[in-house]
């Protein structure tokens, strides 16, 4: 399908059946009402067909441009009923696992995926191991009955509720070495890490939620003891868990990204709704709108990029650059703007614009912090070499 | 439309004559290659390719009045631009005088015909006149090799060409401006890397150093933005998308001034280093049709008017 013929069907679809896919809950909603709004979206889409197209029919998909995709994630977030960061874990992990993963695995999994029957977490990120991902300690051990996997994970979004764990764990006998992204993919540290597909009821994973300041407990810890994954669950080769690393990531930096513009815009406007006469900084809103097209210019260019086929790369850092920036400007004049709902607001609307305030600062952090992303701008796209 | 091998050998010759020609010589040059034409065939790549390579190379042409006199629809040599920083058509016409007070190009230092686009009631005219009986007085000002004319001007018995379309021609304009500024930027970025990646203390290259990395890394950021917002424009050529490609191409020149000046410290600070004629460029060429402040507090205003933001340009 084309994607000008598939934007008419989905925007009629979710015309048609807005009452049945609104959200029940008003305002921010607590994590629990959020992820139940996400499973019943993505049923609704996926048994609609909808949610097929763009994903390859070996995964029960529809096939088509993953453009077809992007934009049912652009219309459900514009249209606010869905938060964009739980969201978005298909577009991050599914590419990846469909790339790596045993043909009859994906097979399996992906549309339990994409119904929305099931969520899978992302452990990648260890309490030694933030920016410096090469670092990572986990272990995994041959053992009889499979990998036999120890360790701890953390910032594991989504934990407590999901099904499967797509995780990195350290195969082989290397010691862990400094090495980063944006280094050179021959360095030692990348060796001997290997990606595995992890059911999340196995024996021995103890999950933690952690709260955080917006008052969510999105991020977990995830404890790891003795836990068998069986040896068909490994994504790829043992060995090549960095180099599944490297092609989530550019996914997370562009369908997943796209799907954040949609709601960078919508807040926009919802602020110049909410603003009372003379409330709102004419230059500084000036700034933002600019600034918010800006990163949705780039992640549109991105999204067609990706869905020509191009491999997307380091580039990807420029898009993950500009959504921090739009963001914190957009909620520093939202703080501005509305100071009482911001801070002493105690109704739904206000606690939204608290949390998503509160959010945003950690959008310079996740996906690479923007250290990380300058790090990698100036070394694979500026060529000034090492920083050592 | 220019395509495929035409894209690159158009591409190319207007590379080659920008470094080796500017002012009344790079005119003649473009006349010679048949620019003017591909103005008509092909407005994107005329304008987005010249005005990239005219950046780059710190060149002078009176191309963006040609650009302004395609988009009014008319026959001219030179258009007379709005004051430093303004975007509103710069006459006024009172019985049958008209006032025109703005600025001008190199355009208007030779003899020829000048565009003047005033409000008459509610709609734009044109007005044509001889450059010579406008009173104008040469620039010297930030940039003197851009050699901009200051103009004042009453003039009486002015011949009225037609209603014109200024947003259309300010939105072209505004393209062609931010094409430039983003070519001179992408010039400056590479002093600054080379600069970086040569200059040597406390034994080692400055480029290994965080702070320098990361202002360049800040550059090259504002520049991929602001070609973002270009793309956008051309996709939807609205006057928000043009202005608000103007704005961030501006706001890219200033970014990429401040931080491959402080890069090149000393040298970038000097006249022995071409940078500085680049950083006078843009801090002019950003306050031509509508300053980047003007631009932004513009589009502020018009979303709180309109209690609407602009029109999104699908996916």
């Amino acid at each position: 399908m084309e994607l000008d013929a598939f934007r008419k069907s989905v925007d009629q679809w979710l015309e048609d059946r807005s009452d049945e896919l609104a959200p029940n809950h008003t305002g921010a909603g607590t994590l629990d009402e959020k992820m139940l709004q996400i499973a019943k979206v993505r049923r609704l889409a996926y048994d609609a067909g909808w949610a097929r197209y763009g994903w390859p029919e070996q995964v029960s998909g529809f096939g088509g441009a993953a453009l077809l995709r992007a934009y049912l994630s652009e219309a459900v977030t514009a249209r606010d009923l869905v938060e964009p960061g739980l969201y978005s874990m298909p577009e991050v992990l599914g590419p990846s696992v469909i790339n790596f993963a045993r043909r009859e695995l994906s097979a399996e999994m992906l549309p339990r995926l994409l119904r929305g029957d099931e969520v899978w977490c992302q452990g990648f990120s260890e309490p030694d191991t933030g920016s410096n991902l090469a670092s990572l300690a986990c272990r995994a051990l041959r053992s009889g009955d499979g990998w036999r996997v120890s360790g701890q994970k953390v910032w594991t979004s989504l934990a407590q509720y999901a099904e499967r764990c797509v995780l990195l764990v350290r195969s082989g006998t290397g010691e862990s070495s400094e090495s980063s992204e944006s280094s050179e993919s021959s360095e030692s540290g990348h060796r001997g890490i290997t990606a595995l597909f992890c059911d999340m009821e196995s024996p021995g994973i103890t999950v933690r939620p952690i709260e955080t300041m917006d008052g969510q407990h999105e991020f977990c810890e995830v404890f790891f003891d003795e836990v068998i994954v069986p040896f068909d669950r490994t994504l790829g080769e043992e060995g090549q868990g960095w180099t599944f690393a490297m092609d989530v990531l550019p996914y997370e930096r562009s369908t997943a990204l796209w799907q954040r513009a949609a709601l960078l815009h919508r807040r926009l406007g919802a602020l110049v709704e909410a603003a009372g006469p003379g409330e709102i900084d004419p230059f500084a809103l000036g700034e933002v709108t600019r600034l918010v097209y800006a990163f949705r210019a780039r992640s549109r260019s991105t999204v067609h990029r990706m869905s020509g086929g191009e491999a997307l790369g380091p580039e990807t850092s420029v898009d993950k650059v500009l959504l921090a920036t739009a963001e914190q400007a957009l909620y520093d004049l939202v703080a501005a703007t509305l100071p009482e709902q911001v801070v002493t607001g105690d109704d739904p609307e206000s606690e939204r614009w608290r949390a998503e305030f509160i959010y945003s600062r950690a959008a310079t952090i996740y996906g690479g912090s923007a250290e990380i992303q300058r790090n990698i701008i100036s070394r694979r796209l500026l060529d000034l070499g090492s920083d050592k | 439309m220019i395509e495929g091998d035409d894209l690159e050998i158009f591409d190319r010759s207007l590379g080659y004559l920008t470094a080796g020609n500017t002012g009344p010589a790079l005119d003649a040059a473009l006349d010679e290659v048949g620019w003017h034409d591909a103005l008509f065939s092909d407005q994107r790549a005329a304008i987005s390719i010249l005005f990239e390579h005219q950046g780059e190379e710190n060149a002078t042409s009176s191309a963006l009045d040609q650009v302004l006199v395609h988009a009014l629809g008319c026959a001219g040599d030179a258009v007379v631009l709005p004051p430093v920083g303004r975007c509103a058509a710069p006459g006024t016409v009172k019985t049958d005088r008209l006032r025109a007070r703005g600025i001008g190009t190199s355009r208007l230092r030779r003899p020829g015909t000048v565009l003047v686009v005033g409000q008459v009631d509610t709609s734009e005219v044109a007005f044509e006149v001889d450059s010579e009986s406008l009173r104008s007085r040469p620039v010297d000002g930030i940039d003197p090799f851009l050699e901009l004319v200051d103009i004042d001007a009453e003039v009486a018995g002015v011949k009225q060409v037609g209603l014109v379309d200024w947003r259309n021609a300010l939105s072209l304009g505004q393209l062609a401006l931010a094409h430039e500024m983003v070519g001179a930027c992408r010039r400056m970025l590479q002093f600054a890397r080379e600069h970086a990646l040569e200059r040597v203390q406390f034994g080692r290259p400055i480029a290994k150093f965080q702070a320098v990395r990361y202002r360049l890394a800040e550059t090259l950021v504002a520049i991929e933005a602001a070609v973002a917002m270009l793309d956008n424009a051309w996709l939807d050529r609205s006057p928000s998308n043009c202005a608000m490609a103007k704005a961030t191409a501006g706001r890219c020149a200033l970014v990429t001034a401040r931080h491959c000046q402080q890069v090149m410290a000393g040298i970038g600070f000097t006249t022995e280093h071409p940078l500085h004629r680049y950083t006078k460029r843009v801090l002019a060429l950003e306050q031509l049709l509508g300053s980047t402040r003007t631009l932004t507090i513009d589009l502020g205003n018009d979303v709180i008017e309109r209690r609407q933001l602009p029109a999104l340009l699908p996916l």
